[in-house]
């Protein structure tokens, strides 16, 4: 009798089980949620009548979290104070506030597509994120999906090919474009010229002697007289600089991005008393914290590229645009110091690069704000430096992808024409 | 302790086995994308996690590496299905070979004892983040390596979305990984390993060779890290020297303890953790998420020390002492650091993390 009993309450429990099953199943997602593809005509989702939501993941913690932040708090600036002033005007009438949506990522990629899923059905579009291989990790999600995944931060040049990455594009220029900015400068400056080359290895190291070489095809005033290269993960670079200072090459090109191995570098060939000009990419160029520890002055000539000017050189602040932009970076982004990282500045383009964008867009769909996005030339953004733009109609270049070489003058830079 | 004969009775045990089979199939179905996808990724890192208890929680090594394991994984998965091998080929490959590469590592630290453990299995993601950068032939360098081989295959007879169809695999190979594992901590190796963790000294008199426990443990650690890897793949489907970062391997440890080492369950609440903590710091405050992480983490580990599968014996015993003397055993208003050795289900005194 026990038996049976237990059998019957067995039953009781699978045909309970089942009927909850049943009943889960009915109401299965039917399309809702999901990116209906027969509904082209509607707008596209993050996109209302009065509001238009950006999202963006980036990294908020960790190691890489100061650039990180710059790069939520520069476009939160740009579109609060336009908030502020009623909102952005769209091209098809309505004037929308824009909203931002940021995530922290970590620089992981696994949680940037964590954040990527969790975004895409509430944003209109993704940008701003800062990292290769944490936009890396949802490019492929992002072009299934149809989601824009636009002026992002990274000089990864698979983002401007259209073939590869219909839905993307990059905003700053690739490790190609700086490297081959020096080549062409020191190729045009008519003297002969002995370079080594001192990169790093791996591909942001190989992408700036690539540019560098595409700079200087052809011109035989150059002659690279020795390339050697280093790991990323090495505490010195002394053997390579002094093998490097017996060539008594009168130009280095350095494609470092380790900011105790620059200083150490620029000592070291002090030490040797050798003195080249010496060439720094821009993430390691910056006049604080390298060269001043570097006594980089010593050196005939440092050397370095930018598009946009920096928030922490003399002066700025005192400029009408800088106070301006430094209060609204603390009024809407709540960032109270002054930026010591260009991606501030970066990011707040990328907002007025989007604020042309919306005033082109003439209906609410992603498809439209592609269209409109890559038909932007010579926009001159907020602190764009003489000589640079804002150019998406060329295929297989960033947003930004002329840069103008400059000369460190002690306290900061000065853009320079010619080389010496 | 009625309710506990309750779910002993063998109905019970079948019935709830085929209720849990049934959700597994039905969620997937049911669930929003996001959660879906969510659900997946916390199948991911609880075979991750898993692979960690196995080395640490039952056997008591510390193992800083297994995110090196899975990177591994990963990067063979993604290596394989870039050149077409057969999903089949790719899947064992994606084990056999951190299992291969364990093994060898797992020989020579073996023969260290305790922490000298620990800072061998350190090197692991120290070195294999540059290699992975370094090897830029095999492993795409920085850019890391995208596929996309984890959609609805062509001959599924019913349609359903890419994530539900990824769901069902992660939930497929998570739940047999998790069941060979159970049996096999239930079991002699179980028990060898509670020993070997106890004191090599008694496991040696016995004839239970620490070092040779030691080293299946670890390859077995490393082995279901590749797992991990694979799934990694299906769920993620990219990898890059990033996957392999030494913080994630700190963090995959702390989910472990945060879910109770040497535990089962424990090992899924570790990838719930591991995977839905970000997320909810998220909510709350972008700009903190690392503060956040830190309070729940110290939170977790002053309030249940045993980890978030201690969470229903701690209730219990509130419960009880809450009765006051009605029941016959008096909890001597013990600290909640030390849980009742008589409570402990599992079988074993080691069901608290001990080392480290």
């Amino acid at each position: 009798m026990n038996m049976r009993r237990t059998t019957r309450k067995a039953a009781g429990i699978v045909a309970m089980a089942s009927v909850l099953a049943l009943a889960l199943a009915g109401c299965s997602r039917g399309g809702g949620g999901d990116d209906g593809d027969g509904t082209a005509a509607a707008s596209s989702p993050g996109i209302t009548d009065t509001t238009l939501t950006l999202g963006i993941t980036t990294p908020l913690s960790g190691a890489t979290a100061g650039p990180g932040t710059c790069t939520v708090a520069g476009i939160k600036a740009y579109f609060g104070a336009k908030n502020a002033d009623g909102g952005v005007k769209f091209g098809d009438g309505k004037t929308r506030k824009v909203e931002i949506k940021a995530l922290d990522d970590g620089y992981d990629p696994q949680k940037a597509k964590a954040n990527y899923d969790q975004l895409k059905d509430s944003v209109f579009a993704m940008t701003a994120g800062l990292g290769t291989p944490t936009n890396r990790a949802w490019r492929e999600a992002a072009i299934s999906d149809k989601v824009p995944q636009v002026l992002v931060m990274t000089g990864d040049p698979i983002f401007s090919n259209k073939d590869d990455s219909p839905w993307q594009l990059g905003f700053v220029p690739t490790y190609m474009n700086e490297g081959e900015a020096f080549g062409k400068l020191l190729a045009d400056s008519g003297e002969d010229h002995k370079v080594v080359i001192l990169s790093q290895n791996d591909d942001y190291g190989e992408g700036y002697v690539s540019g560098f070489k595409d700079g200087i095809k052809g011109a035989s005033n150059i002659q690279v007289v020795k390339e050697l290269t280093y790991e990323a993960t090495d505490t010195s670079v002394d053997a390579q600089i002094t093998e490097l200072a017996s060539t008594k090459a009168d130009v280095i090109f350095n494609a470092m991005s380790i900011t105790p191995l620059a200083i150490a570098a620029l000592q070291k060939a002090q030490q040797l008393n050798w003195k080249p000009s010496w060439f720094l990419p821009s993430n390691t160029a910056r006049p604080g914290a390298i060269l001043g520890p570097g006594k980089a002055s010593a050196f005939p000539g440092v050397y370095s590229v930018a598009f946009s000017q920096s928030a922490s050189a003399p002066g700025f602040a005192d400029s009408d645009e800088g106070a301006k932009f430094l209060s609204e970076l603390k009024e809407y982004a709540d960032y109270k110091d002054t930026p010591a990282f260009p991606h501030c500045i970066w990011s707040y383009q990328v907002g007025a690069v989007l604020d042309q964008v919306f005033q082109k867009m003439t209906s609410p769909t992603r498809d439209d704000f592609m269209k409109e996005l890559r038909s932007i030339s010579d926009y001159v953004a907020p602190f764009m430096l003489e000589g640079t733009s804002v150019n998406t109609t060329e295929d297989g270049q960033p947003a930004v992808s002329t840069v103008v070489v400059q000369k460190y003058n002690g306290k900061g830079y000065d853009t320079v024409e010619k080389f010496g | 302790m009625s309710e506990t004969s309750f779910f002993r009775k063998p109905w019970v045990r079948w019935a709830s086995i085929v209720v849990i089979v049934v959700v597994l199939i039905v969620v997937p179905l049911v669930l929003p994308e996001f959660a879906n996808q969510t659900i997946a990724r916390i199948g991911v890192f609880a075979v991750a996690v898993l692979g960690l208890n196995v080395v640490m929680g039952y056997t008591g090594q510390v193992s800083l590496g297994q995110i090196f394991f899975v990177g591994l994984g990963a990067y063979i998965t993604a290596y394989g299905v870039t050149h077409d091998w057969n999903i089949v080929l790719v899947f064992v490959l994606a084990f056999v070979g951190p299992a291969v590469v364990g093994l060898l590592i797992a020989l020579a630290a073996a023969r260290l004892g305790g922490l000298a453990i620990a800072m061998v299995t350190i090197a692991l993601p120290i070195v294999g983040v540059p290699l992975a950068k370094r090897l830029g032939d095999v492993t795409g360098g920085s850019q890391g390596l995208s596929t996309q081989f984890s959609d609805v295959p062509d001959w599924m007879p019913v349609t359903m979305y890419d994530d539900q169809w990824q769901l069902y695999l992660v939930i497929l190979v998570t739940a047999i990984v998790f069941l060979l594992t159970r049996n096999l901590v239930h079991g002699r190796y179980g028990r060898a390993f509670a020993i070997v963790k106890g004191n090599e000294a008694v496991a040696s008199s016995m004839g239970i060779s620490p070092y040779w426990y030691k080293v299946i443990a670890f390859t077995l650690a490393s082995l279901i890290g590749g797992v991990a890897g694979f799934l990694y793949m299906v769920v993620i489907q990219y990898t890059s020297p990033e996957t392999m970062s030494f913080a994630h391997s700190i963090s995959l440890l702390a989910a472990m303890v945060i879910g109770g080492a040497a535990s089962i369950v424990g090992s899924l609440l570790g990838g719930a953790y591991y995977v839905l903590v970000p997320q909810l710091t998220n909510i709350v405050d972008p700009n903190s998420t690392a503060l956040l992480q830190g309070a729940i983490l110290l939170i977790v580990l002053f309030v249940l020390p045993g980890g978030l599968v201690s969470l229903p014996r701690v209730l219990t015993r509130l419960a009880h002492r809450r009765k006051g003397g009605g029941t016959g055993r008096t909890p001597q208003t013990t600290p909640i650091a030390e849980p009742d050795p008589a409570a402990v289900t599992e079988g074993t005194p080691t069901e608290r993390q001990g080392h480290a």
